[in-house]
């Protein structure tokens, strides 16, 4: 079956960054999001079975947009790509609902793992 | 101003500029988050292009008119050179002394120490993420205090610098919940950024 992924960043080269560091293997289509409204109307409308989601953004930021998952009990499995590695920062967003937290740079080992370990991905 | 040697970014480089300072001082925030046991609050960094002119306005922009402390550290490789900044307003040091000595993990800092070592890693930090994600291994120099209790102006009165135009690289870092802020400024040499664009242009590919 195709996942539906959203990638949701303000910069363009770290949207790119992530959508290249997918499993290759992985049947996919990927949307883009530049900030967090963008994100949530295309996570509402379907688009975002797994949701590739950055933490600093102008607007609304990650923290924002999974506060509002979590209130309207939306089906996204949110997997957290943030440059903002700090303990604490990992604490909150596994609080507020993330599956998983990938530290930036993203590269395809560290997704294809994350991807597995969570059965979006069949191991092997 | 002569034309021919106006250095200029397109929207894809300064935001890959923009993409991997935001990885490099994630990396310098977790380490100053675990030396004080804080949460370091990080905004999207700035990146632009400034005239030699424009330096003392970007410092008071950056740092406003308090009475400032400042920490040089200069760094160098793949013919890519530049310095380091680093700029605290006098009470934030007072606070992050009392900080760390409250903690008590050690004898009490002295402020030099506390302005070197901090400097060390979080500049330290900051340029290696930088040169990590370029592929560039940076030398960098000792910290040096560049002035204590200064305004703006006066901190940079060592001038006239070298060059007329270079790519600034503006971080801002505040501790949560505690009156503990300061400012990392990386400029490059002129003759730097064309050779750091070429790096940024692979990156885009």
């Amino acid at each position: 079956m195709t996942t539906r992924v959203l990638i949701c960043d303000d910069s363009g080269f770290a949207r790119k960054q992530v959508a290249r560091a997918l499993p290759p293997e992985w049947e996919k289509d990927i949307l883009f999001a530049a900030d967090g409204h963008e994100a949530l109307e295309l996570i509402r409308a379907g688009y975002g079975d797994v949701v590739f989601l950055d933490l600093t953004m102008p607007g609304m930021d990650g923290y924002g947009v999974l506060e509002i998952i979590r209130r309207e009990d939306l089906p996204a499995m949110v997997i957290v790509v943030s440059g903002d590695i700090q303990p604490d920062a990992q604490d909150r967003v596994k609080k507020l609902g993330a599956m998983a937290f990938i530290k930036k740079p993203i590269d395809t080992e560290k997704a294809r793992e994350v991807l597995t370990e969570f059965g979006i991905l069949a191991g092997g | 101003m002569t034309q021919s040697k106006v250095i200029r970014l397109t929207d894809a480089q300064r935001d890959c500029y923009q993409e991997i300072t935001n990885v490099a001082m994630g990396q310098a925030a977790d380490r100053l988050a675990r030396l004080l046991d804080v949460y370091v609050v990080l905004p999207i960094p700035k990146v632009n292009l400034i005239e030699a002119s424009e330096l003392h306005m970007a410092l008071q922009d950056a740092r406003g008119d308090d009475g400032l402390s400042a920490v040089c550290q200069g760094f160098i490789g793949s013919g890519i050179a530049g310095e380091a900044l680093l700029l605290f307003n006098d009470t934030s040091v007072q606070d992050l002394a009392s900080l760390l000595n409250y903690q008590g993990q050690r004898s009490p800092w002295t402020t030099e120490e506390l302005l070197m070592d901090i400097s060390s890693l979080l500049t330290g930090a900051c340029i290696n993420g930088l040169g990590d994600q370029l592929g560039i291994h940076f030398n960098q120099s000792h910290p040096e205090i560049i002035g204590r209790g200064r305004r703006a102006e006066e901190l940079l009165k060592s001038g006239p610098y070298p060059w007329h135009q270079t790519l600034a690289i503006e971080i801002h870092y505040s501790v949560e919940h505690m009156n503990i802020d300061c400012t990392v400024l990386l400029l490059f040499t002129e003759d730097s950024v064309p050779k750091l664009n070429k790096k940024i242009d692979f990156l885009l590919d």
